[in-house]
């Protein structure tokens, strides 16, 4: 037990693992340790955490005693760098803090900007950013859902392939309208870059036409795979106390029975004009948590259409065909929050009135939802931790910033 | 038993006056930011005593806190702390002026359990001290870094992160 650890010097987390085994097993050094209690670093290179994500745990046998999450390898200094741009050159950033829904988090960003600075947003542009979001929303759940069955081994990678298949066609539409496959830079303050392109809307179409058979496609590949099933089943409850608690938002939520999605309950955009159903769950398990993506995803798909159907015609910029590039909004402090793939995804920016943001805060949906890690994953197998680290869909870039 | 959004029918202003009833002073300058947001301003000494409450309140609990943020005026720090309700279906926001040489504040996350890592955050980047705290260690920087990146003044040199 003594030399578990590799020649470094073990951090704080590692320390903090021991001193929490020593106080549990009133042992006041190593050596008189329990037989079978180890200290495990799982990752911050595991294929299983979908980033560098590490987690150190304390394992009884097989069961998990103890988990300290640690963070920050993947830390970019988001939140710096944005005291040091014009509010213009910041919009490519928030791309890359959860990168499977850039989106999505662009959105998060322009819109406080312009809720700051009080830019008024064309209404072409809000339907084609509602249409970008949604196909996004789209995409990250494939992601989300065919890494997370992966990683239950039933099937191997198949759903992985399968999934991974139709968000390349997604990202092919993303790409066609602004230029980029995931880091898309593609919103402006009062609109959005670029117009749709000649052809787009019929493209767009014949997706939303391919896309929902392969749903019962994915769905006949696991739904009843008896290893999936008593995999998923029951494992990793979430109960609505937890939700309350450690303000978790978004599928993870809702899986809980908890009706709670910004797109409803904090209306932004067009989104009040589209009819769309908020799935939830019953139990909170990692079954629900898969079920209540699945069932997103069909909505999104109702929400894309009539997206379309209502796409009005007009400029997708306010004004001249120039964006605004340089903005001074007044001074003063602004948080919005939208609905993100993984839950609220909210951007807290306070202004002096110059050209820089003074203050940008990020609330990410993945970094708050890692937080129940220690509570979710104590008492459980080590196997099953890996299913429920999965379910909860972690996006590190979040996390990191 | 469960959770139901928005089951509560009150006003912003309506919710504004009820808290005020029942705060008095300690929320200072309550203002109503549509649309679903109230805002004040709250003593140090006084927030851990405000957040219990707020959480107590029954059936217009806030029940999580959704974050906290740390914001370096130069002349003082202000946490930030905004806490949802789901009965009611509003924020509310608390900002608390905190002494910028001494920078401690009373932890909140043995009520809200969410605002832990928050507030690791706030102390790793603002380094502001929050008493109580449960794990008050850096989050996102290494535990050798030295000084607090967010801080206006923070000067980068090669010396304040010496293993990277």
């Amino acid at each position: 037990m003594s030399d578990v650890f590799s020649n470094e010097a073990p951090d704080s987390a590692v320390r903090l693992a021991i001193e929490r085994v020593k106080a549990e097993q009133s042992v006041s050094d190593l050596e008189g340790l329990e037989l079978g209690t180890v200290i495990v670093n799982m990752g911050p290179q595991h294929p299983s955490t979908h980033g560098v994500l590490r987690l150190v745990v304390t394992l009884d046998g097989e069961v998990i005693r103890d988990v300290i999450p640690v963070i920050g390898y993947l830390h970019r200094c988001k939140e710096k760098l944005a005291e040091r741009r014009t509010y213009f050159q910041y919009i490519p950033i928030p791309d890359r803090t959860e990168y499977v829904a850039g989106m999505n988090c662009e959105w998060g960003y322009v819109r406080t900007v312009e809720k700051l600075a009080g830019i008024p947003v064309t209404r072409r542009a809000e339907f084609i950013r509602v249409i970008m979001a949604e196909l996004n929303r789209i995409a990250s759940h494939l992601v989300a859902i065919g890494t997370f069955v992966a990683d239950l081994a039933p099937l191997g990678t198949a759903m992985a392939f399968y999934t991974f298949r139709d968000r390349e066609r997604i990202l092919d539409l993303l790409e066609a309208a602004s230029g980029a496959r995931m880091m898309f830079n593609y919103f402006r303050f009062g609109g959005v870059r670029y117009d749709l392109p000649d052809g787009w809307v019929e493209k767009c179409r014949e997706f939303l036409d391919y896309f929902p058979p392969k749903i019962v496609e994915y769905e006949n590949l696991v739904n009843d795979n008896a290893i999936f099933l008593q995999r998923t089943l029951g494992k990793g409850v979430l109960t609505q106390e937890d939700v309350k608690e450690y303000a978790i938002t978004g599928p993870n939520a809702r899986a809980s029975g908890v009706k709670h999605d910004l797109r409803r309950t904090r209306p932004y955009s067009v989104y009040p004009e589209l009819d769309f159903e908020i799935p939830v769950g019953t139990h909170g398990d990692v079954y629900d948590r898969y079920q209540v993506r699945i069932a997103e995803m069909r909505e999104s798909v109702k929400i894309v259409r009539q997206a379309l159907d209502m796409l009005p015609k007009g400029p997708v910029q306010l004004g001249t065909l120039r964006p605004p590039y340089v903005i001074t909004p007044p001074p003063g402090a602004c948080y919005t929050a939208q609905e993100n793939p993984r839950g609220e995804y909210g951007t807290y920016i306070v202004s002096d009135g110059s050209r820089y943001p003074y203050r940008l805060k990020y609330r990410d949906p993945c970094f708050v939802n890692l937080q129940v890690f220690p509570k979710l994953l104590k008492g459980v197998k080590i196997a099953d931790a890996i299913a429920i680290s999965g379910s909860m869909d972690l996006v590190l870039g979040g996390i990191d910033r | 038993m469960g959770i139901e959004i928005g089951a509560v029918k009150l006003t912003l202003d309506e919710l504004g006056t009820r808290l005020q009833g029942e705060f008095g002073d300690d929320l200072v300058d309550l203002r109503v930011q549509e649309p679903d947001t109230l805002v004040a301003r709250v003593d140090r000494h006084k927030l851990h005593a405000v957040a219990a409450k707020l959480k107590g309140l029954g059936e217009i609990a806030y029940d999580s806190c959704n974050f906290v943020a740390a914001v370096d005026y130069v002349t003082h720090l202000e946490t930030v702390y905004h806490l949802y309700s789901y009965s009611t279906n509003t924020y509310i926001e608390l900002h608390v002026e905190i002494d910028r040489n001494n920078a401690v504040c009373d932890t909140i996350c043995d009520i809200y359990p969410a605002a832990n890592w928050h507030e690791r955050e706030a102390w790793d980047m603002m380094g502001v001290r929050f008493e109580g705290h449960p794990d008050l260690r850096r989050i996102l920087l290494k535990d050798d870094w030295i000084g607090h990146p967010l801080r206006k003044d923070y000067v980068d040199l090669v010396e304040n992160h010496p293993n990277v």
